[in-house]
């Protein structure tokens, strides 16, 4: 009710003061008579009532306060003067909201990035209850699982819950008048969907019979793919849809929300996961991705140990497969973050919090600068018998003001950056991060904005009230000069400011230095003069070893009589990325190691012209040839690090290696020795022993083409590649068929966008202490005119006045370069700490970024020293 | 004339809520009512009267309306309403038990 009256007053402010004032006149009248009743003359009786009723504007303005909106009025009428005064000196506005924006945005920004990727929750029901599980190996804290041992794992339903697993390849799409395409399949338990707690939004979900051999042939789709193949269209439910080969009915669509780029996102296609009955005790492949929800009543720490146990228990009954493995267990949603983000996120955060303390101190300065002079405003209303608040209040106005504008323009960056960022990092299947500004993001900008213009709004507010009246009205002009403390205050923020723009720079500039290594590492290959593409043989249609091998021999026979070409070859990776798969070896001749810590090699099945195509030199033996086959003895070529490794100082040519699985070695002789290949990928443990075998000794059904151009430009190559291709199988997709140097820098397209927001960053940072060095030193130099007239006036140069100047700015800049190399020299142990392979050793890199920073210094202080050096002696002196 | 006295803080609302117990007034009659029934010891500032009746007003103890005096002038009348006279019978209440106790320790001391 109360309420309700204060609005009404509110809105008809008009009305109820017209009221109030016929109200009091009513008032004055009624005593005016009374007066006039006592006998006085009508100008008596007016004067006697008037004084008698007092100021009548001041009962006016106690009763407004009656109705409750004095403190709005009040506060409205502070911030009209706060934005009046904006206005007036729209220099210094403009400075400190495009500051205050920038720094709050940059850390805004760096928010809606930890907002989208941490705490928005992935969309299924009872999120907290869903685990992805791992078995762990010495090489890989993240590995997957095999289908024995997931099967053992779907036992313990009553003790630990529901587990699903998926499994996602590369499959060939071939529809009847479109060219094949190679499309991202993942096959799934039938149970996959329903324990996310996900229906499909179109059509239904599997049914448990489906996870058997020959009742596979559904297909659930993506929302991306259901609207960029099927037009979005209801009709494709029941609809034969051909998968490598395979005729498969379409009976469910997915939502878009399930479409989570944190996880799953980049799936075209969900097919059942069913196992033939040699699958199903397979031990060796781990190939399942596991998901698991835990029963209601199991708690977290619980479910903990009884995974742990669990792994225990696998590797002590089935060593050779699972010894030095543990299991272990992680909620989905911080898988979901990806490994990167519990370290790249908080060194982003941290950052962009170095550029808002930069801000910060900036604005510090401009508005200690501001209210110096305007202390003596400050002074004179507070000799006039301001109280303290209202001393206050215009300054809280102000800072209240620029808070809003500040996290407005902290809104804007924020926006834009989750454009740019879901511009630049779409991923090769289409599926886009968003970092959307949403209310907790907003409510951040705002609420740093308003916490940072309060805090350094408020302290120099406070400082004014400590003034000394007496002196700063006495001191004149020169009040304004602020007392050494204070000066030693301003140095004292520009050192820090250069220190955390060195800390940024350097942060930048190493990461940029690393990054352009690692694209550009072509350790033991090289990749110019290649064109390669990747294809995936539909299972449907090469169905044994000898079908794939007759494929690729006629593939290889063909691309190689292509004009232009040098060499080709097929493999089932290419040395510019991670070698993902892993086995173990045993050597002929040494004590066999326990069951399951044999030495551990990265696997590549190669063509013969392999090692030519890549140029990776084969250093003693021979490389493969075309009589390696499926018949002959199985050969094996070694890299430096296995031949160190395995073999010491010995010559391993002639010596026998094998898989270590199972009872029966199949061993192979090795016939070569090749050098060390690096891929231009980070990785924080790579395998160091690299193994090759003949493709044909283990046809594989995914390889990378790689075709060496002779003199032409491989790009020329492109269209007679894909026509060979598409003559020998039109049903074949090959995909990223382009240059190898095309592919490669493409690979590392997300280090790239944190490399470009390190440089954003840094040069923030560099922007933004310039700027604060020149403000500090064109004040000093506005205060010093004196001085400087008098040492003019004594016989000083102009040249000395400018070299006074420039070395006190340079001085602060250099011991802020100096404190921030210390900070520099940690951000670099960091990234090295997140980026193992990422080379980081760079004193070039802090020598230059020191050089800039100076640089830069010299150039913002020269401006105004300039200034000092053309002061005119007389002029100023006079003025004294 | 009588000597003036200064009203003790906070019993101005009261006296108001008293006056116009008994019938709705305006601002000038509240003023002339107080003088009249203190007989002429008290004299209500018209700074602390308008301010007060807002207030009440705004507290929803007293409500106001515009009507024509006598001599055809529109005057604002204010008059008590239900929570006003809650209100009233509230502080009346309090100022009794405060006066007696006043009055106790006074005499007894």
């Amino acid at each position: 009710m109360n309420f309700f009256r204060r609005l009404r007053y509110l809105f008809r402010r008009q009305a109820t003061e017209a009221e109030m004032a016929e109200e009091m006149r009513f008032h004055l009248e009624q005593r005016m008579a009374d007066k006039l009743d006592d006998g006085l003359s009508p100008e008596e009786a007016s004067f006697a009532a008037q004084r008698k009723f007092g100021n009548l504007a001041r009962i006016q303005e106690q009763a407004r306060e009656a109705h409750g909106w004095g403190w709005l009025e009040r506060l409205l009428k502070d911030l009209h003067f706060a934005a009046r005064q904006f206005v007036r000196s729209p220099g210094f506005s403009l400075l400190a909201i495009v500051t205050l924006g920038l720094g709050i945005g940059a850390n805004t920004a760096m928010f809606s990035v930890l907002n989208g990727v941490l705490l928005k929750p992935l969309p299924y029901a009872n999120l907290s209850q869903l685990d992805r599980l791992y078995r762990a190996t010495p090489q890989n804290r993240e590995g997957h699982i095999s289908p024995a041992d997931f099967r053992e794992l779907q036992q313990t339903k009553d003790a630990y819950g529901d587990v699903a697993a998926y499994t996602p390849a590369n499959v060939s799409l071939s529809e009847p008048g479109h060219p094949a395409e190679m499309a991202y399949s993942a096959r799934a338990t039938s149970n996959l969907f329903s324990l996310l707690g996900v229906r499909p939004q179109l059509g239904r979900d599997f049914r448990p019979a489906e996870d058997n051999p020959g009742r596979d042939r559904v297909v659930i789709l993506s929302q991306r793919t259901w609207q960029k193949r099927f037009g979005g269209s209801p009709d494709v439910i029941g609809r034969t849809i051909r998968i490598d080969g395979e005729p498969h009915v379409a009976i469910g669509v997915m939502s878009a929300s399930f479409n989570d780029w944190r996880f799953l996102g980049g799936v075209d296609f969900f097919r059942p996961l069913a196992f033939s009955a040699e699958q199903a005790n397979d031990r060796t492949s781990v190939m399942l991705r596991v998901i698991g929800r835990r029963t209601a009543t199991l708690t977290p720490g619980n479910a903990d140990r009884f995974i742990a146990n669990f792994g225990a228990r696998l590797a002590q009954e089935f060593p050779e497969a699972n010894a030095e493995t543990n299991w272990r267990r992680v909620t989905l949603q911080s898988v979901a973050a990806g490994p990167g983000a519990v370290t790249v996120l908080p060194m982003l955060i941290g950052l962009s919090g170095l550029v808002l303390l930069i801000a910060c101190s900036n604005l510090a300065n401009l508005l200690l600068a501001r209210t110096m002079t305007r202390a003596r405003e400050f002074a004179v209303r507070a000799a006039l018998g301001a109280s303290r608040t209202q001393l206050l209040r215009p300054l809280i106005a102000e800072s209240l003001l620029l808070a809003l504008a500040g996290g407005l323009l902290a809104l804007l960056v924020a926006e834009w950056f989750g454009d740019w960022a879901a511009m630049r990092s779409t991923g090769d299947n289409g599926e886009q991060v968003n970092f959307i500004v949403d209310w907790g993001v907003m409510t951040w900008a705002f609420a740093a904005s308003l916490a940072t213009a309060l805090a350094f709004g408020l302290a120099p507010a406070l400082f004014a009230l400590r003034l000394d009246l007496n002196a700063t009205l006495k001191s004149g002009g020169r009040g304004t000069t602020g007392g050494r403390g204070h000066q030693r205050f301003r140095q004292f923020l520009i050192v820090g400011q250069f220190a955390l723009a060195m800390v940024l720079l350097a942060g930048a500039g190493i990461y940029i230095g690393g990054l352009r290594d690692l694209d550009n590492r072509r350790s033991g290959w090289e990749s110019r003069q290649l064109v390669t593409a990747t294809i995936a043989l539909p299972a449907g249609t090469y169905r044994d070893a000898a079908k794939i091998t007759a494929f690729h021999r006629l593939a290889l026979e063909r691309l190689a009589a292509l004009p232009g070409v040098a060499s080709v070859s097929l493999s089932s990776f290419t040395p510019s990325f991670i070698w993902p798969e892993i086995r173990k070896f045993i050597v002929d001749g040494q004590d066999r190691p326990a069951t399951g810590r044999e030495p551990a090699a990265v696997v590549n099945s190669v063509s013969s012209q392999y090692f030519s195509t890549f140029g990776t030199r084969v250093l003693s033996g021979r490389a493969f040839h075309e009589r390696d086959t499926a018949g002959s003895t199985r050969v094996f070529i070694i890299n430096q690090a296995a031949t160190r490794g395995l073999f010491g100082e010995q010559n391993p040519i002639g010596r026998r290696i094998a898989q270590a699985d199972g009872d029966k070695p199949r061993w192979g002789e090795i016939v070569g020795v090749v050098n060390d290949v690096q891929s231009v990928v980070p990785e924080a443990n790579p395998v160091v022993f690299q193994i090759y075998q003949p493709m044909a000794q283990e046809p594989r059904r995914e390889n990378e083409i790689a075709v060496r151009a002779t003199d032409v430009a491989p790009a020329t190559l492109v269209d007679s590649i894909r026509a060979v291709m598409t003559e020998l199988n039109p049903d074949l997709p090959v995909s990223k068929l382009q240059p190898a140097d095309t592919t490669i820098y493409r690979v590392n397209y997300q280090n790239r966008v944190l490399r470009d927001m390190l440089a954003a960053f840094g040069i923030l940072g560099l922007a933004l202490a310039s700027l604060g060095i020149y403000g500090v030193i064109a004040r000093t130099v506005a205060q010093r005119t004196g001085e400087f007239a008098i040492r003019l006036a004594l016989g000083a140069s102009v040249r000395d006045i400018v070299r006074l100047v420039l070395g006190s700015g340079v001085r602060l800049a250099l011991v802020g370069s100096a404190v921030g190399l210390l900070g520099a020299i940690g951000v670099a142990r960091l990234l090295a700490a997140v980026y193992p392979s990422l080379p980081t050793n760079s004193p070039l890199i802090l020598a230059v970024t020191t050089l800039v920073l100076v640089a830069v210094a010299l150039l913002a202080c020269w401006l105004p020293a300039r200034r000092a050096g053309k002061v005119d002696a007389m002029g100023a002196l006079r003025a004294e | 004339m009588a000597d003036k006295s200064e009203l003790f803080p906070g019993t101005l609302d009261m006296l108001i809520l008293r006056v116009l117990s008994r019938g709705e007034l305006h601002g000038w009659g509240i003023t002339n009512k107080l003088e009249q029934l203190s007989k002429s010891a008290l004299q209500v500032d018209e700074g602390s009267l308008y301010p007060s009746l807002y207030r009440m007003e705004e507290k929803g103890w007293i409500e106001a309306e515009w009507r024509m005096t006598e001599n055809n002038r529109r005057a604002k009348y204010y008059s008590l309403t239900r929570t006003g006279r809650k209100q009233l019978e509230h502080e009346q209440a309090l100022w009794d038990r405060m006066s007696a106790i006043i009055t106790l320790v006074t005499q007894s001391a």
